[in-house]
């Protein structure tokens, strides 16, 4: 019965197979044995594994050991090797046999041939893998080029055609060397391949590399390569990762341009520029800045730089500065700094503060070296002053001279007429028809002395007020502009609080930029030696009551007794050394005949404030009289003089 | 006869050249006006003049000018300048070019007459 029954499972058409309850082999049928060209008496125990495909074999034992512990009907795959060494796909299905008590006594198994099956799955998996290789390749931006070991082309993308201008029918097949490297590169391109698939040695394998590459039409352009070895047995292959960087290589390029040219324009201009975060306190120079800091640009940058080298009495200038940057305002402020070779620096500090993305406040700014430009200000501002104190002095000696010469001559006249007369009633006989004449002469230069003097007060009267519509403000931002240079050589800091919507007034413009002039002066000149406070001056205008405007001038400097106050207002009186004491009698006048009031208070604090307030329309614009007529340079004056008389 | 001696006056200004000339005879000189320096080189009185009274500033040739014009020619003629517009340099200076005497106008008849003695006592 036994040998009856092993003859008819050795004749059955499939593998089949027996194990005992610990999974050791018992049996295998014929048909295993001739199937694996294993011998019969050599496969039991642990003999079959001999015909397991040996990747399989692990997981093969493993499987098997999960289903002997399960005590249920399993199946597993795996590759079984034919008697000619052939592997194929097989399907190990095995259930246990039970005795009467339930426990597994015994296993059988059958091997169904599979490969069929699994061959038709592999190749729908290598189709699926294919397309979505594919799929990559279409839609990839870059160019993706591979090539075989002699340097072929084996595939070539949408994007590679795009870019080089192939159709990928073209190229396939061709040397990558005569398609797409121009021909000043391809001895090196074979050059590198030769030597990589000799030695191994990679020059470009694995790394982000720039280099030229050409297109169909011979044309060269810049890009961005990435070669990878295809991981795959035989011949190595490569696949080129290109992407076209004529755009980038051009907007580096217009960024270097431009930034060699800002750096180039910085130096020419002595203009640094810089940003600085406030609430963090991080800066930023440019290379000029640095420069004109004299700082080496590798050092961190803190605000402490900038107070190492200001000049002390400058410091607070700065303080004040980052006072302002803390509300946000404008910067706009000229300080001196002292180098460390002793050299002193101008410079005009300007920046312009936002807030970023994040709500922080960022100030973006320029630093310039106005250096040069101050000492020649400087220069010019002393030749000017000097010139001026020259002119006024020899206007005015002019002036008195011509009055003097006028004067002189027929007092002469008189002089000598009288003398002559006298010597005449003297003489034995008195000739008195030669003393008749002298003194009827006499008396004719004595008129012709008081018609100078009259032609005197005509000229002055002469010098009538003209009348015109104008913006009180206007005249005084454009005496502010004229005197700026002289205010910043004075270190005034200025303030303008110019009244929105003045009204228009009627008034002799130039006489009245005269009255601002002088009084902006005076206030400079008087904080002239002041260096314990800010040299602060304020020019102010306002509306008043009952159709008047008023315009002030506030400064922080010696300021005056009270009870001089209305002496200031004399010609000739003057606290200055150099000072003529006729400004403020003239400016006074001038007010005057604009009907309206010029006054001097002592400023709060320390200084003077100086206002005048006039009516809107005067009834009519008197002729300024005595000096106040003396409004014009006193060289002009001399001139008319000389030509009325 | 006596032969009074020649001043001649020089001067641009009209109330000088007439009241000049008359207190000049009264102090008992021959007196010739001119009223510019071109004048007085045109006249036939400069080998005669023994003074000149010379005003500084004139139109055309200046009291200087014609000091110096005299000097080219040889003609040694003391000169008193009178001025209606020096200042505290003009002495100094005519003073230092030759001249006798520098009168400020106006000036009195004893100032005239110092002057005209130091000519004088030059000549």
């Amino acid at each position: 019965m036994e040998n009856e029954f092993i003859h008819l499972v050795d004749a059955l058409p499939g593998l089949v197979w027996t194990a005992f309850a610990d999974g050791t082999i018992d049996f295998l049928n014929r048909r295993w044995c001739e199937y694996t060209g294993v011998e019969v008496g050599d496969a039991y125990a642990r003999g079959w594994q001999a015909a397991i495909h040996p990747e399989d074999l692990p997981w093969l034992i493993e499987r098997w050991r999960s289903i002997l512990a399960s005590a249920q009907p399993g199946e597993m795959e795996a590759r079984l090797r034919r008697f000619d060494g052939e592997y194929r796909w097989f399907l190990f299905r095995m259930s246990p046999m039970a005795d009467a008590s339930g426990q597994v006594v015994k296993w059988c198994g059958v091997n169904t041939d599979i490969q069929h099956r699994r061959q038709a799955e592999d190749d729908d998996t290598l189709k699926r893998s294919e397309a979505r290789k594919a799929a990559i390749l279409d839609s990839a931006l870059d160019c993706i080029v591979t090539i075989d070991h002699e340097g072929r082309i084996t595939e070539f993308n949408p994007a590679a055609e795009r870019t080089f201008g192939y159709r990928r029918n073209e190229v396939l097949g061709r040397h990558l060397a005569g398609v797409i490297v121009p021909p000043s590169l391809r001895e090196r391109h074979q050059r590198g391949l030769a030597r990589y698939l000799t030695t191994g040695e990679a020059q470009v394998i694995g790394r982000r590399v720039e280099m030229t590459a050409m297109r169909a039409d011979g044309s060269e352009f810049p890009v961005e390569l990435a070669i990878a070895r295809i991981a795959l047995d035989g011949p190595p292959s490569f696949t080129g990762y290109l992407r076209d960087i004529t755009a980038r290589r051009r907007a580096e390029e217009k960024l270097r341009r431009s930034e060699a040219c800002l750096a180039e324009a910085q130096k020419l201009s002595r203009t640094g520029s810089f940003g600085w975060s406030v609430s963090s306190d991080e800066h930023f120079w440019s290379d000029e800045t640095f420069r004109i800091f004299e700082y080496d640009p590798s050092t961190k940058v803190t605000m402490q730089l900038l107070l190492d080298r200001a000049l002390a009495q400058d410091i607070p200038l700065i303080r004040q500065a980052v006072a302002l940057a803390a509300e946000g305002r404008d910067l706009d402020y000229e300080c001196r700094f002292m180098m460390p070779s002793g050299a002193l620096k101008h410079l005009h500090i300007v920046a312009h503060g936002q807030r970023n993305q994040n709500g922080r406040l960022e100030y973006i700014g320029a630093v310039q070296d106005v250096t040069a430009r101050r000492l020649s200000e400087e220069a010019l501002g002393r030749v000017r002053s000097e010139l001026a104190h020259v002119a006024r002095v020899t206007s005015l000696g002019a002036l008195t001279a011509s009055i003097a010469h006028e004067v002189n001559q027929p007092l002469s006249g008189i002089i000598t007429n009288a003398s002559t007369c006298l010597r005449m009633l003297a003489a034995d006989p008195p000739n008195v028809d030669g003393a008749r004449e002298t003194a009827r002469r006499t008396i004719r230069d004595g008129n012709r002395a008081a018609d100078v003097i009259t032609r005197l007060r005509a000229l002055f009267a002469k010098k009538a007020a003209t009348s015109e519509s104008l913006d009180l403000n206007e005249a005084a931002r454009e005496v502010i502009a004229l005197s700026r240079s002289e205010l910043q050589r004075g270190r005034v800091n200025l303030r303008t609080e110019l009244a929105d919507g003045l009204p228009a007034i009627t008034g002799d413009r130039v006489q009245l930029q005269q009255v601002i002039l002088n009084l902006l002066l005076n206030a400079a000149d008087a904080m002239i030696g002041v260096d314990d406070r800010p040299r602060q001056l304020v020019i102010r205008t306002e509306r008043e009551e009952g159709e008047r405007v008023r315009l002030t001038v506030e400064d922080a400097g010696v300021g005056f007794d009270s009870q001089d106050t209305e002496k200031l207002f004399d010609a000739f009186y003057t606290t200055k050394a150099g000072g003529m004491g006729i400004g403020l009698s003239v400016s006074r006048s001038i007010i005057e005949s604009h009907q309206g009031r010029l006054w001097a208070a002592p400023n709060e604090g320390s200084g003077a404030v100086f206002s005048f307030s006039i009516p809107r329309r005067p009834e009519s614009l008197a002729a300024p009289h005595s000096l106040g007529g003396v409004s014009t340079p006193a060289a002009r004056d001399a001139e008319h003089f000389m030509e009325n008389l | 006869m006596v032969i009074r001696s020649l001043v001649s006056v020089v001067d641009d200004d009209e109330s000088v050249r007439e009241s000049l000339p008359d207190l000049l005879r009264e102090f008992g000189f021959a007196v010739q006006a001119f009223s510019s320096a071109e004048e007085f080189l045109e006249s036939d009185c400069v080998g005669q003049t023994r003074c000149l009274i010379l005003d500084i500033a004139m139109p055309g040739m200046t009291g200087p000018e014609l000091q110096q014009e005299l000097t080219l020619r040889g003609q040694a003629i003391p000169i008193v300048f009178i001025t209606a517009q020096g200042d505290e340099t003009t002495r100094p200076r005519v003073l230092g070019q030759g001249a006798v005497e520098c009168l400020f106008k106006p000036f009195s008849d004893t100032a005239l007459l110092g002057a005209l003695n130091s000519a004088f006592r030059v000549a």
